[in-house]
């Protein structure tokens, strides 16, 4: 009995050695332990997070205890709304305070910042074989998200956090009602379809707008409905989503590759054309509707299409939220027609930078890559049923593959593949806010398309001649 | 207790004596406010004015510039509009608020029913924090979804183009209605305090001598109501040009720049432009009308009015 048990002893343990070190460890294990090794000399370190409060942080802010288990090193790990995190996080970066170890930025902050020196580059910490994870595998990050904000004038400052996104966003019960298709195709010669460009969308937005007492879809409508609902708030992404969803898919952008402004081109006049067209269609408050309001008002049921953030989306496409809760269907964000194959989104990805002014650096450093590291990030999206991947492996989990709603995350994906930062400009404040009104202005017809056009250019060139770093 | 009985009696030396020799001891019992008031507004005032004649990006302090910041604010046409901005607003708002709370507090001297639970009540819009009455009034005017603007304006076809705070021509007299519903309850209360104050007699006098309500009003009442009238009057209208939260909440200072007060563009140019140089000249710049404002105010005041 003894020999036999030996024997068996012998196999197994000869097995073992011939099994790939993979299967008998997995690669969680071995990350597992390079973490827990890399933080052994910062045990007992305690590190401050700032991040911005939204579900993906709230369910992220359960895994990050995970961490204090494995390595040791406590996370005070705060998080505060938009604005806040904005103005705190700023405040205490340009102070050289140190508060905080680290702070999530929105990619257009990091001009400002770089140019004031309060991000610290990581390409030290990279380098260093002690404290970088061999198998963190950034090639799985999506690509040009990541590149576009965690890289500046060949200086690395950062991995990727957040994959903020816009999508288009519509009404599949509208869009898909017999009577309204046919009445779509006599008026306009084609078929009732989520908007593929942003000709389609003005003509949806055009058709479905519409009087109280007139009939939408058979139902009497009890109050005025519009065709389209956009941001148009001086502040919040008004201006980026003009730009991104509209100027540059014309063909325009508002700098040119050395930095000059460029906003009074034809591309961008009949960009803003097409702005003040759709505003038209929209409801009344439209140039005091911010990011929060579109999905609202989407919620609410009073227009009939949108461009809108796609967590904010998430938020709002749950039943017992709103009652129109899986009566959406979404898309990309629509192209130009003729330019579908240069087509923009806009998107906001998002940097977790090491403030210029920690004094644990590279605590901080682990806890970052810990962040983004494929289980975690797996996990993140598992436990939230969804949410915004940064990795493109995790297209293929099963809460995004088996979700509820695959046309959001088609949607999603699409709109990262084309997702690129905002140039890195230090008066980025200065120039949105100057640019943030005059969209509103062109929206509001105060002023026309061409007017506004230059003024923009004009406001630019007030603020700098050359806007990059 | 030393007890005084009569005048000149040694009793007294005794008790000034210990007073005369403490010359300090006023100056003690300021001390805790004054220490207050150096710390949380005279030195920050300084540093503002340090900060405003120096090129102070990004939180770091540069070079000395000399007046390179004032000349900057005075020509942008961007500090001036918010000038006129804060101008209409005061000069629409503070009147309105004054006579609507004068008048207020004359029915509520009247011995009026109820008053009792009519005073507390009136208190609530004074008692609200700024950003929750700008809250409100979102809920309330929103453009579509709020609830006067879906039950109201849509109901009768009014506004059919635009919302309240959506629109450039109205969004600032919006802003001045949210400001009088706040403001005015609270104007009504000082003056009520007022009138209850005043000495009956010479009112007795008055109805002795056959005088109408109106000779009563602008010969009595009027009269002996101007220091408080004043005072009350010259706060509310510090205050109203200061407005900030109901604005940040409501219209950020725009559409545009329609909205945009000294305080709200003052508020963008340090946290969102992070141009502190040129937001310290900024504030410099209203702390100096202010205080030629008050000064010329309090001496005509005392002059003229009898206030102070």
């Amino acid at each position: 009995m003894k020999s036999r048990f030996l024997s068996l002893a012998a196999g197994l343990a000869a097995s073992a050695a011939l099994i790939p070190g993979s299967l008998v460890a997995p690669a969680v294990h071995a990350e597992d332990s390079f973490y827990k090794k890399a933080a052994q000399p910062y045990t007992g370190t305690t590190i401050r997070v700032l991040d911005e409060i939204t579900p993906l942080q709230e369910t992220l802010a359960k895994i990050v205890p995970e961490f204090e288990k494995e390595t040791g090193i406590k996370v005070e790990y705060e998080l505060l709304n938009h604005f806040e995190v904005i103005n705190k996080g700023q405040a205490d970066m340009l102070s050289g305070r140190g508060f905080y170890d680290a702070v999530m930025l929105h990619n257009f902050q990091l001009g400002p910042m770089l140019s004031a020196e309060a991000i610290l580059p990581i390409d030290k910490l990279v380098a260093d074989p002690k404290l970088s994870n061999p198998d963190l595998n950034t090639a799985d990050f999506i690509q040009q998200p990541y590149k576009t904000a965690a890289f500046t004038n060949g200086k690395q400052y950062s991995f990727i956090n957040w994959n903020y996104n816009q999508v288009y966003w519509t009404r599949a019960d509208l869009i898909g009602n017999e009577a309204e298709k046919t009445a779509f195709k006599a008026k306009y010669g084609y078929d009732l379809a989520p908007a593929k460009t942003i000709e389609q969308m003005r003509d949806i937005a055009e058709f479905f707008t519409r009087k109280k007492g007139e009939k939408l879809a058979g139902e009497t409508l009890q109050s005025d409905f519009y065709g389209i609902v956009l941001e148009g708030i001086k502040g919040g992404s008004t201006f980026p989503a003009l730009w991104n969803n509209f100027m540059k898919n014309y063909g325009g952008d508002i700098i040119d590759a050395k930095g000059k402004p460029i906003f009074d081109s034809p591309e961008n006049v009949a960009a803003l054309k097409m702005w003040a067209e759709l505003w038209k269609f929209a409801p009344p408050g439209i140039a005091e509707y911010s990011l929060v309001d579109v999905p609202t008002v989407m919620g609410n049921g009073i227009a009939a299409q949108s461009i809108a953030w796609s967590d904010f989306v998430l938020g709002i496409d749950k039943p017992g939220v709103s009652p129109l809760a899986g009566k959406f269907v979404y898309g990309p964000v629509p192209a130009k027609a003729g330019r579908e194959g240069q087509r923009h989104a806009e998107a906001e990805p998002s940097v977790t930078v090491i403030t210029e002014a920690s004094r644990n650096p590279e605590a901080t450093f682990i806890f970052l890559q810990w962040l983004t590291d494929r289980k975690q990030q797996d996990k993140l999206i598992e436990m939230g049923k969804g949410g915004v991947p940064i990795r493109e492996s995790a297209w293929a989990l099963d809460a995004i593959k088996s979700n509820p709603n695959p046309s959001l995350f088609a949607a999603m994906q699409s709109t990262l593949e084309v997702a690129t930062a905002k140039p890195k400009m230090p008066k980025f404040y200065e120039l949105y806010d100057a640019l943030s009104g005059v969209a509103q202005e062109v929206g509001l017809g105060r002023i026309s398309p061409e007017d506004g056009a230059r003024k923009g250019q004009a406001e630019m060139l007030k603020i700098c001649e050359e806007c990059l770093l | 207790m030393t007890s005084v009985t009569h005048a000149g009696s040694p009793e007294i030396a005794t008790v000034r004596k210990p007073h005369s020799g403490r010359t300090w001891y006023p100056y003690l019992l300021i001390a805790p406010s004054m220490l207050t008031l150096v710390v949380v507004s005279l030195i920050p005032f300084i540093y503002a004015i340090y900060l405003s004649f120096h090129e102070a990006k990004f939180g770091r302090v540069k070079d000395f510039i000399w007046f390179e910041n004032y000349g900057a604010l005075l020509s942008d046409p961007r500090f001036w509009n918010s000038i006129g901005t804060a101008v209409t607003f005061v000069a629409i708002a503070v009147p309105i608020e004054f006579m609507l709370g004068l008048a207020g507090a004359m029915v509520l001297n009247q011995n009026v029913k109820g008053r009792s639970i009519l005073i507390p009540l009136l208190f609530m819009p004074a008692m609200m924090a700024p950003i929750v009455v700008g809250l409100l009034w979102k809920i309330m005017l929103a453009g579509s979804w709020g609830f006067i603007s879906f039950n109201v304006f849509e109901r009768f076809g009014l506004l059919q183009e635009t919302s309240i705070f959506a629109s450039p021509d109205l969004a600032l007299y919006a802003l001045i209605f949210v400001d009088i519903w706040q403001w005015t309850p609270f104007m009504m209360l000082a003056f009520f305090a007022g009138l209850q104050a005043l000495p009956l007699a010479p009112y007795r006098a008055a109805a002795v001598d056959g005088a109408g309500p109106f000779q009563i009003f602008f010969h009595l009442t009027l009269p002996m109501m101007t220091p408080l009238l004043a005072v009350i009057g010259l706060l509310r209208f510090i205050d109203a040009f200061k407005v900030f939260d109901t604005i940040y909440i409501l219209t950020g200072g725009g559409p545009g720049t329609s909205t945009e007060t000294p305080s709200i563009l003052a508020n963008k140019m340090t946290f969102e432009f992070w141009n502190i140089g040129e937001a310290s000249a900024l504030a410099v710049l209203v702390w100096i009308a202010f205080f030629i404002f008050c000064n010329v105010f309090y001496q005509v005041a005392k002059k003229r009015l009898n206030a102070f």
